[in-house]
């Protein structure tokens, strides 16, 4: 019965609650989730900033959802501690946790209005309902909700609805917002566009956010931190733009960046202080990075991002660096317009396709020779266990 | 979906407290009662055991040999009959016809009325000596029939009002068919194949989880009639529509032999026992559940 | 399959079957059938020997003695007295029902639990379950309660979900509902109750609507039950007060009892031409949805 006390007061004295620099905070230690006899999540340290808009990527069926749901209280974990602010919560009722959630589905209640909607959690807490109008008045501004508060969901379109359930949890003044793949459901255009008002939210408000999403596009521009998670683990943790350049390792250099990475086998030949030398199918790149795990005849992997390949005469700019050249045959072309997507055969490389990235003006022609450059800076390499090799190591504290 | 499972059972908590009391109890102490000798207008405590002395007794009882036989006629005709009609209405109705509506609604009517007294009772007139059939029978020139005086023309009206309500399998199959996506009609018309091949191929297969739902619903229920002929023909002439619900309620509660009529009610029990335990056995060789999906609880 | 290539004069046949001809079949059978229905109803106005004497409809010397004398019943009670007792139980019945099928269902369907599969399979049995072999020991514990002539034996276990087909209906409802909803309502700061209340509920309405209609029609209809329990004529419902008429006014008086036998349908009919699509809707979700 506290409860609603506490969120009574948690709605009304905004920033005296949780305690000044927690506030916001997201804290988990050893998080596990077994569902019966299958392990969902297997250990997650994991710390968020107050503040911070964190997005939780990886391929399906992965335990993004779970461990969100973990984080809002609608599943318990079977292992570890959960800490929002300065409280554990991790066994407190979803309610009381000082969190709020958008669904994929919206999950608005289809019998009440657009503002009983909104109203809905501070009406159960027992607010005043002058206090609650004002309240859900306030947020539909934001959202620009208010000449659509008198409707019900089923009048609403895929955008607007979505706006109301932000709505929804705005109302609720939350330490974290909770978004599991809030965009998937809306077209192409309108994500774009819930996308940055999503941004401006966060700038906005200043909370913390958990956000799952599916969209590469989503994790990189939103993000202020991007957590890939794989079978239930965290593979590596870092700014979008830090994953992009620096994967920890081969799951997430697959993973970040579309097209995917170009992987291809090698043996080391030769491992010195400014570099490591690989032989390749037909040719030996000798890469700028040192690391003294990997000893001469080790297997690896080379990695080469689709846009990391130039096309035609190497630019002068590649004079300062080491780059290589190589011949290639064009199997198959993509042209995207600005853009052009080219799957080529470089036998010096590897026996399989290798995907380029390159401008939409370079005629290209199936069948037809090209010469493509890449500098050697940029690209990767990855152990055998699939360790990025001369890179910094992974940030990820996961659990054994 | 909640993870406490004390609130989960104190919401089934009603219904386990109903099981125990209103269906196992009396499930099991009828089954007690059946190897008794006990009367209803003795104390319970009067009650001795008997054995087999009842089942016995039914083995040489003309009486339930009888029932037994007119119990199975009954239900052998009714529901056959009953469900091919059922779906042949259906299927008419399930083309784009005006007015599907207003026909679904006229055919579903005698099935939400037809277990009342009131109709039963209408069967009687209907069915009379100087009631509305022979009425029509003689205008068409031909003789009166004795309907509710001869044996078979007894069950024969018996029979019907069942048949009289087939409205709701009707629905349901009416509702089966429609959730065939239409597209898989239009895949196989492409495909050349011809109104008969779907229907065999395509239709007849996506419709067996509710041909075997009304199967089983149909056996259960017509095993267990009473109002009809309790009161068109009280199991008469001759026992000729006396089914075992009507001969468990007389030896129970006019002859008062509650021992015999527990045994004779364990006795319709094995029996639809038997047949819903054979339609489940059998589903897998005949019924499709095209979409399966594990359940995610 | 070689039913399939075969037959090309059945595709034909099945080709030249005309809507006309679709519509010739079910008028054909919707009059046949409810032909019984509505000489019911014109009988009720017709003097005793006009019955007799046609198969029409139109009564050609109409009147309202049936109609009078069959509400007045031959007892010492109007048939208003028995449609009141039909209601005194029925009412309880569908109350109990709704409430009892809605919180099991909402069990079985959201909450996980050990043993909870063995459960539901009982329940479905229960489903199964011939009701005559339940009907001995039944009437004796209710003869120890000392509920015998009372209403408490017809509704009293309806109150512990004692029909499993309407638990079950509900079940099937429910599982069609993703729920997300109810999630966001726990979030929202509800209990389990709250947010069957504040958000099943509503949501469920339909089929709590047809779980309250079939209850009412069938009880209506009950027959059985009524006919054991009850003993004294000033409690009988409907149903009883019919069987009794045709016991004392059969051989003369039929449009009396035919009117008694209109007015005993009409609460049903009422009923189900305000609401069918809820019928509809109840009756298959149990058997296509699922
Ligand atoms: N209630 C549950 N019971 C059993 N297993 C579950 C349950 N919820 C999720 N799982 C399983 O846990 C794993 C992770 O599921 P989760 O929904 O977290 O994946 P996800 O990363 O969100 O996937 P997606 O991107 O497809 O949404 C899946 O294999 C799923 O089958
Ligand atoms: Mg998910």
């Amino acid at each position: 019965m506290a409860s609603k006390a506490d969120i009574a007061e948690g709605a009304t004295t905004d920033k005296s609650r949780g305690g000044g620099v927690a506030k916001g905070r997201v804290l988990l230690r050893g998080v596990t989730k077994c569902f019966g006899a299958v392990d969902v999540i297997k250990g997650v340290d994991l710390e968020i900033a107050p503040g911070e808009l964190t997005v939780f990527v990886g391929p399906s069926g992965c335990g993004k959802s779970t461990l969100l749901r973990l984080v809002s209280g609608l599943e318990l974990p079977t292992g570890g501690s959960i800490i929002i602010g300065d409280r554990d919560v991790t066994l407190v009722h979803p309610s009381e946790r000082g969190i709020a959630m958008v669904f994929q589905s919206y999950a608005l209640y289809p019998h009440m209005s657009v503002a009983e909607n909104m109203g809905f959690g501070l009406k159960i807490a027992g607010l005043p309902k002058p206090l609650i109008k004002e309240k859900v008045a306030k947020a539909a501004e934001i959202l620009q909700l208010t000449p659509l508060l008198d409707r019900k969901p089923r009048a609403l379109s895929g955008g607007q609805r979505q706006r109301v359930a932000i709505g929804r949890c705005i109302v609720r003044e939350p330490e974290v917002f909770l978004f599991d793949e809030p965009l998937s459901n809306l077209d192409a255009a309108l994500r774009g566009q819930m996308r940055v008002e999503i941004a401006r939210l966060h700038a906005k408000l200043g909370a913390t956010m958990i956000y799952v999403t599916h969209d590469q596009v989503e994790a990189m521009t939103l993000a202020t931190r991007i957590v890939v998670l794989n079978a239930g683990r965290i593979e590596q943790i870092g700014a979008p733009i830090e994953l992009y350049r620096h994967p920890a390792n081969l799951f997430v250099a697959g993973f970040i960046g579309s097209p995917a990475m170009n992987f291809m086998d090698g043996i080391v030949e030769a491992v010195e202080t400014d570099g490591v030398s690989v032989r390749l199918n037909g040719a030996t790149l000798r890469l700028p990075r040192h690391d003294a795990a990997v000893k001469p005849g080790a297997k690896v992997t080379v990695g080469i991002r689709p846009e990391h390949f130039r096309v035609g005469p190497t630019p002068t700019d590649m004079d300062h660096d080491q780059a290589v050249e190589f011949d290639a045959i064009i199997d198959l072309v993509e042209r995207l317009g600005g853009e052009t997507l080219a799957h080529l055969r470089m036998p010096s490389l590897s026996d399989g396709v290798l995907v380029v990235k390159i401008s939409g003006d370079v005629p290209l022609r199936i069948g037809t020779g090209l010469r493509v450059g890449v500098r050697l800076a940029q690209c990767h390499l990855f152990d055998a266990d699939g360790r990025a090799v001369g890179e910094p190591a992974a940030r990820a504290v996961v659990a054994a | 979906m909640y993870d406490n499972r004390v609130s989960g059972y104190l919401y089934i908590a009603p219904f386990l407290i109903g099981l125990a009391t209103f269906t196992l109890f009396p499930f099991l102490a009828s089954f007690l009662l059946s190897f008794s000798d006990y009367q209803l207008q003795d104390p319970v405590e009067q009650a001795r055991f008997l054995g087999l002395g009842n089942y016995t007794q039914m083995a040489g009882d003309d009486t339930f040999h009888g029932s037994l036989g007119v119990t199975f006629l009954y239900v052998f005709i009714t529901v056959p009959l009953k469900l091919a009609f059922a779906l042949f209405i259906a299927f008419v109705l399930n083309f784009k016809l005006r007015g599907i509506g207003f026909f679904r609604t006229a055919y579903y009517v005698p099935s939400i009325l037809g277990g009342s007294v009131a109709i039963a009772v209408l069967w009687r007139y209907v069915f009379a000596g100087d009631g509305l059939i022979n009425q029509v029978l003689v205008w068409a020139g031909g003789e009166p029939l004795n309907w509710l005086g001869e044996p078979a023309y007894a069950l024969f009206t018996v029979v019907l009002l069942r048949l009289w309500q087939f409205g709701s399998a009707m629905v349901v199959f009416l509702a089966g068919l429609q959730n065939i996506p239409t597209d898989l009609y239009e895949a196989a018309t492409i495909d050349g194949a011809g109104k008969a091949h779907i229907f065999f191929t395509i239709t007849l297969p996506l419709l067996t989880p509710v041909i075997f739902f009304n199967f089983i619903m149909q056996i259960v229920q017509a095993f267990q009639e009473f109002n009809g002929p309790y009161i068109i023909t009280g199991g008469g002439p001759l026992k000729s529509t006396y089914l075992l619900p009507l001969m468990i309620y007389e030896e129970a509660f006019k002859y008062f032999n509650v021992g015999y009529a527990a045994a004779l009610s364990w006795a319709l029990f094995l029996i639809i026992a038997l047949f819903t335990i054979i339609a489940f056995a059998s589903a897998k060789y005949w019924v499709f559940y095209g979409n399966e999906r594990e359940d995610g609880e | 399959m070689s039913l399939i290539s075969a037959p090309r004069r059945d595709v034909a046949w099945i080709g030249r079957f005309s809507a006309l001809l679709r519509y010739a079949v079910l008028i054909g059978v919707g009059l046949l059938m409810l032909y019984p229905l509505f000489w019911m109803v014109a009988a009720s106005f017709k003097p005793n020997h006009e019955i007799f004497g046609s198969a029409g409809l139109w009564p050609q010397e109409p009147t309202m003695d049936g109609v009078v004398k069959g509400w007045r019943t031959g007892t010492e009670y109007s048939f208003a007295t028995y449609l009141l007792n039909s209601f005194a139980f029925i009412m309880p019945k569908v109350l109990l029902t709704v409430v009892s099928s809605v919180l099991v269902a909402y069990g079985f369907a959201r909450f996980r639990m050990p043993g909870k599969q063995l459960w539901f399979a009982l329940m479905v049995a229960t489903i199964l379950l011939p009701k005559s072999v339940l009907l001995i020991p039944q009437y004796l514990m209710f003869r120890e309660f000392g509920w015998l002539d009372t209403y408490l034996p017809l509704y009293v276990p309806c109150a512990f979900a004692t029909d499993g087909f309407f638990v079950f209906m509900v079940v099937q409802f429910l599982r069609g509902i993703p729920p997300d909803m109810e999630e966001a309502a726990v979030i929202d700061g509800c209990n389990s109750l709250q947010v069957l209340w504040h958000v099943v509920v509503p949501v469920i309405m339909p089929a709590i609507i047809s779980v309250a209609l079939f209850q009412f029609m069938w009880s209506l209809n009950d027959f059985l039950y009524p006919l054991i329990y009850l003993s004294s004529v000033g409690k009988y419902p409907v149903a009883l007060a019919l069987k009794m008429a045709i016991d004392v006014t059969e051989a003369t008086a039929w449009n009396q009892v035919l009117a008694m036998s209109t007015i005993a349908l009409l609460p049903s009919l009422i009923v189900f031409f305000l609401a069918q699509k809820y019928f509809v809707e109840g009756i298959t979700s149990g058997s296509v949805k699922g």
